[in-house]
């Protein structure tokens, strides 16, 4: 050895090395020592590996390999033929171990006498089944339709035979649903305006990128798999910048930080794509022959807007806009990872398209290692057999409806007299309250917490005791469970066959069933099956699902060859060797240049989002106009995808409570010290909670982290959420999205 | 703040007690004092040392596996500790059988009552607790077997020796009065575990309540110079609360990581 | 000098994510309460900013262990071959020294079994050429198993701020500090 680690000195470690030695020579010992080998190696053939995948709504969406012995999952591990996963899973995903065992799982179906009583009372699956189909049957009878029934899922479980809920809703006939995303539509919307998809680059070929810009996301806490593709592009010498309110975890990682004011993201893209006109950095090759409008564009910026313009409206020294622009323009390739955060405004989507002209303009787009990155749904071409179920015959419905029921919607839309109703799901409350002829009697929820992430929960809570009747499929004794009459114990990923793939990287992942599903959950197929064989007993032809079925050949049924041609694959079994990544010709998005925009073209001026009542160009658009003292931010925790996770006793070890994290400058002006426990309010409704002090936090600034904790908390921040429409969303996903960052609220010490 | 550790309190206390009565007998012996009644001491010695061991059982997850804890002499202060307070216990309940410890008896259970309070001093001083890791704990250790060796000495020392006995005893206290006040504010200018440790003490009602206490005993023998028959259950109840602080009341390294040392 | 296995904390890309906490649980089922791997978050005295700069610590199967010396049981072993401090829990009584002697609270009390444990390094991992779970976890490289013996010196320190430094047990744990990124707010 050449050379000693710091600290440590050769002599010294030789030392004691010889110290030890000598010491265990001294005739002292009384006994004898056991052996040093504490126990046999570890032996992979001791159990049985699984093939998972995890459904969650999650940009990583990782591949699991789990391990089984004796029926019981003893431990998962990332799966490693992944890339992206490689090996590791991430905090969430470690407590999948537990939650299948957790002691506070719903166990069986059960009867609420009650709602918010906790009375909750053990029925069988044949009881809870007859119940619902009754109510089901009644609401037919009264109404003439099955428009009283409405479905409200989104998240929960991305697994893709789970669309079954959906397939079952249609099965019954047409009904009341609640359509849209509250995740990401204004971007998605923006993406679809300007290059005719949301289609993002191969995260990770984010590596070879020499200027990386993280706008409004914090991978550090919501990808962790990400994190290592930007650490290995700093450490090939490209700048990374974070641009976000709050100095997150991802900031911290990064060579500059940049801290605007809220929702000023438009003006500041807009203020660099001025100084690059400018210098003369515009990629004239790209915008003359790939795009269109930009001249009208160049027109708008100069025009318009300045660089000082736009440090006044952000709150970034002119001189620092200028440095980032010239420096982004210049490398190459230079990508912008666009959060979902920055477009939960009510500008998200026109802050979205002036972020894509920037990486536009500069040539970034269809580069391997640059793009304007905001997800992608390439991968997800399966046949959504669970999905696409036939109405009855003789089914009645709504007049005049169609359109996408969100970003996932995947079936053709056909033409057919009648449709489902749908409502907005950002607004759940109000469409429950609004709904007339005939109004919702009953809904049921599926793979959502609506009470713990839909807005405006004092609101939604009152729209709730309106119901008939609510059926929720849960694990967990949610908020939402709370305020349900029925409870269906569901399924984890282990004890069901289905698929998955993410809307980030490019990873396709079977989800196999490893151990037997626990107490008497079932998969939502399976539910489904149930609810189709008791209807069809009690009104023959009033389901069309099937009620004999196997989740494996469910899973089997949503293959296609162009799966199977897209993975490289030849038949979906081959997953079980581990998860395998789309056959890309490039890892960049839009590589051939062929837009999906009306023109083929990208679209500085699009006509198209002209049409949907925006701006053609991607001009800058004002926020929501504050309506109380402080910012209030609600993002994402690294404990939890939102309502999931943080309440499982494992998580509890790491994350006892939530905080408020707020300036402590104004702390001082509110006589807040740290730690004290503080009532958060505004016009929706309040809180109570510890505040912690950090210049993390901008002053004026309130950040909370979401969302449902568990275990007796009764924290909630949609109190505090209403549920004011983003500009962007209804053109591809049914609804526009929700101004969930657009929002305010004071505080004071109790 | 961790656990008080009742078991250790009243081990390391009572020990200590005992071992300060053999002190005191061997102090009397030398001085050519008479004494009461042998036995009854030397019963209260084995008793006292007895019933410590016996609570330090209630420390242990496994009490029944105590027997193993002599594994580790060669390096385990721990380990030491089990053998001199076992040896000790059978010297005195060899004494107490035989009517006293005089003799190769008396020089013996001193070696094996002192080499306890060191082991003891060495065990409860380690690396993680930086405020006490050093003689400190010995040093306490060897007051308290003074102060309640002392005071239990008392009650079965003859007229002529109380005075030497009230003489010690005051002394003891004047010593850790002393060294219990100024410690902790020595603390406060150390480390920031030891600054942290000793505002923990200064901060503890168990400490101030240790202190009152013994200062109040001091007081009574000012004025008595003789040691009153109760006197030594007080000061008992105080050195307990004065030991409780030391085990709930140190802050462990542990307690700082991620922050400034 | 021989192989001697240890932590390298590189809390540059640590991401106080608490994946490899987590991965620890779920391989060895901890009981409530019972952490072997903390994620510390560094006070404001050592990185400016609250809560954006983590040691991700466990055992650090220390040259000359704390534990090892006063346990009365000789229920720790320090391995020769990988100087892995093991815990053997079968001969523990429960005593609480070890707890009270580590100066990086390693070893910790479980109140189901009434007796110490800590972590093993996954030495039964390695045995089998796998990597300790917390390790393999890590989805940015900040934690990593290196050999003291043959690591090349890189900017890696023992006794970093927000450590305790204890020489006389020799602590086998690297660390590589934290950066600030250049901040630019109002």
């Amino acid at each position: 050895m050449s050379h000693t680690p710091s600290g440590l000195s050769r002599r010294q470690f030789l030392k004691g090395l010889s110290v030890a030695g000598a010491a265990s020579l001294l005739p002292l010992r009384l006994l004898m020592p056991y052996s040093a080998q504490a126990s046999t190696a570890f032996n992979a053939k001791d159990f049985e590996v699984f093939r998972n995948a995890c459904p969650r709504n999650c940009y990583d969406t990782c591949s699991i390999k789990t391990f089984v012995k004796d029926g019981v999952v003893q431990f998962i591990e990332g799966a490693p033929e992944s890339t992206f996963t490689a090996g590791g899973l991430c905090v969430k995903g470690y407590a999948y171990t537990r939650r299948i065992y957790s002691p506070d799982r719903i166990k069986y179906p059960m009867v609420q006498d009650g709602r918010r009583s906790g009375n909750w009372r053990r029925v069988t699956w044949d009881e809870a089944m007859d119940r619902i189909a009754k109510k089901i049957l009644e609401i037919k009878e009264k109404d003439g339709n099955l428009l009283g029934l409405g479905l409200t899922k989104y998240s929960g479980n991305f697994g893709i035979t789970n669309y079954g809920v959906e397939g079952m809703m249609s099965s019954l006939g047409y009904t009341t649903r609640f359509v849209g995303t509250p995740c990401w539509p204004a971007g998605i919307d923006a993406q679809n305006y300007d290059l005719g998809d949301m289609w993002c680059n191969d995260p990770e070929d984010m590596a070879k990128s020499r200027y990386v810009i993280v706008w409004g996301a914090n991978p550090a806490w919501c990808s962790v798999h990400s994190m290592k593709y930007i650490m290995e592009a700093k450490r090939r010498g490209a700048k990374v910048l974070v641009i976000d309110p709050v100095f997150t975890q991802t900031a911290a990682k990064a060579d500059i930080y940049w801290q605007p004011n809220v929702s000023s993201d438009g003006a500041l893209a807009l203020g660099m794509a001025r100084h690059i006109l400018d210098l003369g950095l515009v990629d004239k090759d790209f915008v003359s022959a790939n795009a269109v409008g930009f001249e009208e564009f160049a027109a708008y910026l100069r025009e318009n807007v300045t660089v000082e313009w736009a440090s006044d409206l952000s709150g970034i020294p002119a001189e620092q806009i200028r440095e980032v622009a010239e420096e982004f323009a210049t490398a190459d390739p230079a990508t912008i990872w666009i959060g979902y955060g920055m477009q939960r405004h009510t500008n998200g989507g026109a802050s979205v398209r002036a972020v894509d002209a920037l990486v536009a303009m500069t040539g970034n787009v269809g580069k391997e290692g640059g793009g304007a990155r905001y997800g992608h749904l390439r991968t997800w071409g399966f046949n959504y057999h669970a999905l696409i179920q036939k109405q009855p015959e003789g089914s009645v419905g709504f007049v005049g409806g169609g359109g996408p029921k969100g970003e996932f919607d995947f079936s053709k839309g056909e033409a057919a007299s009648y449709t489902d109703r749908t409502f907005n799901i950002n607004k759940t409350a109000q469409g429950i309250l609004d709904a007339k002829d005939p109004a919702i009697r009953m809904l049921w929820v599926s793979c959502k917490n609506p009470l713990a992430q839909d807005f405006d929960r004092p609101k939604l809570e009152k729209a709730f005791d309106t119901l008939e009747m609510v059926v929720s499929v849960d694990q967990f004794f949610t908020e939402t469970v709370a305020n349900s009459d029925i409870v269906l114990p569901v399924t984890t990923l282990f004890e069901e066959w289905t698929v998955n793939v993410s809307y980030w990287h490019y990873w396709l992942g079977i989800n196999e069933q490893a151990v037997k599903p626990m107490y008497e959950s079932k998969s939502n197929i399976e539910i489904a099956s149930l609810l189709s064989k008791k209807m069809n007993e009690l009104s023959p032809g009033s389901c069309t699902f099937p009620q004999d079925i196997d989740t494996k050949d469910w899973l089997e049924k949503e293959f296609n060859q162009g799966i199977y041609d897209y993975f490289g694959i030849k038949h979906w079994t081959d997953l079980k060797n581990g998860p395998v990544k789309a056959k890309l010709a490039s890892t960049a998005s839009w590589h051939d240049m062929k837009f999906g925009t009306p023109s083929g073209k990208y679209e500085f001026r699009s006509d198209l989002c002209a049409e949907h009542g925006h701006e053609a160009l991607p001009k800058y658009k004002e926020g929501r106009k504050p309506y109380d003292e402080f910012r209030l931010l609600t993002p994402h925790t690294k404990f939890g995808i939102h309502s999931q996770f943080i309440n499982i006793d494992w998580m509890h070890e790491y994350n006892k409570e939530p905080f408020l994290y707020m300036h402590p400058d104004d702390a001082r002006a509110k006589n807040i010290k740290d730690l004290d426990t503080v009532r958060v309010f505004n016009k929706v409704g309040e809180l109570r909670i510890k505040a912690k002090l950090t210049r993390n936090v901008a002053p004026k600034s309130l950040v909370i982290y979401e969302a449902w904790f568990g275990r007796g908390n009764d924290f909630n921040v949609q109190n505090l959420v209403d549920d004011e429409a983003a500009d962007m969303g209804a053109y591809k996903t049914g609804a526009p999205g929700v101004a969930i960052h657009g929002q305010f609220a004071n505080v004071e010490r109790v | 703040m961790q656990s008080m550790e009742l078991p250790l309190v009243l081990f390391t206390v009572l020990s200590q007690a005992a071992v300060g009565m053999v002190l005191m007998s061997a102090v009397r012996g030398f001085a050519g004092h008479e004494s009461g009644s042998a036995r009854n001491e030397w019963t209260l010695v084995a008793g006292l040392m007895g019933l410590g061991i016996a609570a330090s059982l209630f420390h242990l997850g496994h009490p029944l596996e105590a027997y193993r804890a002599l594994a580790h002499l060669e390096k385990a202060w721990l380990s030491r500790e089990v053998l001199a307070a076992g040896a000790f216990l059978a010297l005195a309940a060899g004494a107490a059988a035989v009517g006293g410890g005089r003799g190769a008896l008396l020089w013996g259970a001193m070696l094996a009552g002192l080499a306890t309070v060191v082991a003891s001093g060495m065990t409860y001083a380690p690396p993680a607790f930086p405020a006490l890791n050093n003689a400190l704990p010995t040093v306490f250790f060897l007051i308290s077997a003074v102060v309640l060796g002392a005071g239990f000495a008392n009650w079965f020392a003859g007229p002529g020796s109380q005075a030497l006995l009230a003489r010690i005893c005051a002394t003891a206290l004047v010593t850790g009065l002393v060294v219990r006040l100024a410690v902790p504010c020595v603390w406060l200018s150390g480390g920031e575990v030891m600054r942290l440790s000793g505002l923990a003490w200064l901060g503890s009602p168990l400490y101030w309540a240790s202190i009152a206490v013994l200062a109040a005993c001091l007081g009574v023998l000012w004025k008595n110079r003789t040691i009153p028959v109760w006197l030594p259950i007080l000061a008992l109840l105080g050195e307990l609360a004065g030991r409780a602080a030391f085990f709930a009341e140190t802050v462990h390294t542990a307690v700082n990581i991620g922050n400034l040392y | 000098m021989k192989k001697h296995y240890a932590f390298l904390v590189d809390s540059e890309k640590c991401i106080g994510c608490f994946t490899c906490a987590m991965a620890c649980r779920n391989y060895y089922h901890q009981v409530e309460g019972v952490v072997w791997r903390h994620v510390y978050p560094l006070g404001e005295g050592i990185y400016p900013h609250r809560e954006r700069a983590f040691f991700s610590l466990a055992c650090n199967h220390c040259e000359n262990p704390a534990c090892l010396n006063v346990c009365p049981v000789e229920a720790y072993t320090k391995r020769e071959e990988d100087g892995v401090v093991v815990h053997h829990q079968e001969k523990c009584i429960g005593c609480g020294n070890c707890i009270r002697s580590c100066p990086y609270g390693a070893p910790v009390y479980n109140p189901v079994e009434k007796r110490a444990e800590k972590c093993s390094l996954c030495h039964e991992r390695l045995d089998a050429g796998l990597l300790p779970a917390c390790v393999q976890s890590c989805p940015t490289g900040a934690l990593k198993l290196v050999d003291l013996a043959t690591m090349e010196p890189g900017n890696e320190i023992q006794f970093p701020a927000g450590f305790p430094r204890n020489e006389k047990v020799n602590p086998s744990t690297r660390f590589i500090m934290p950066k600030v990124p250049t901040l630019v707010r109002r």
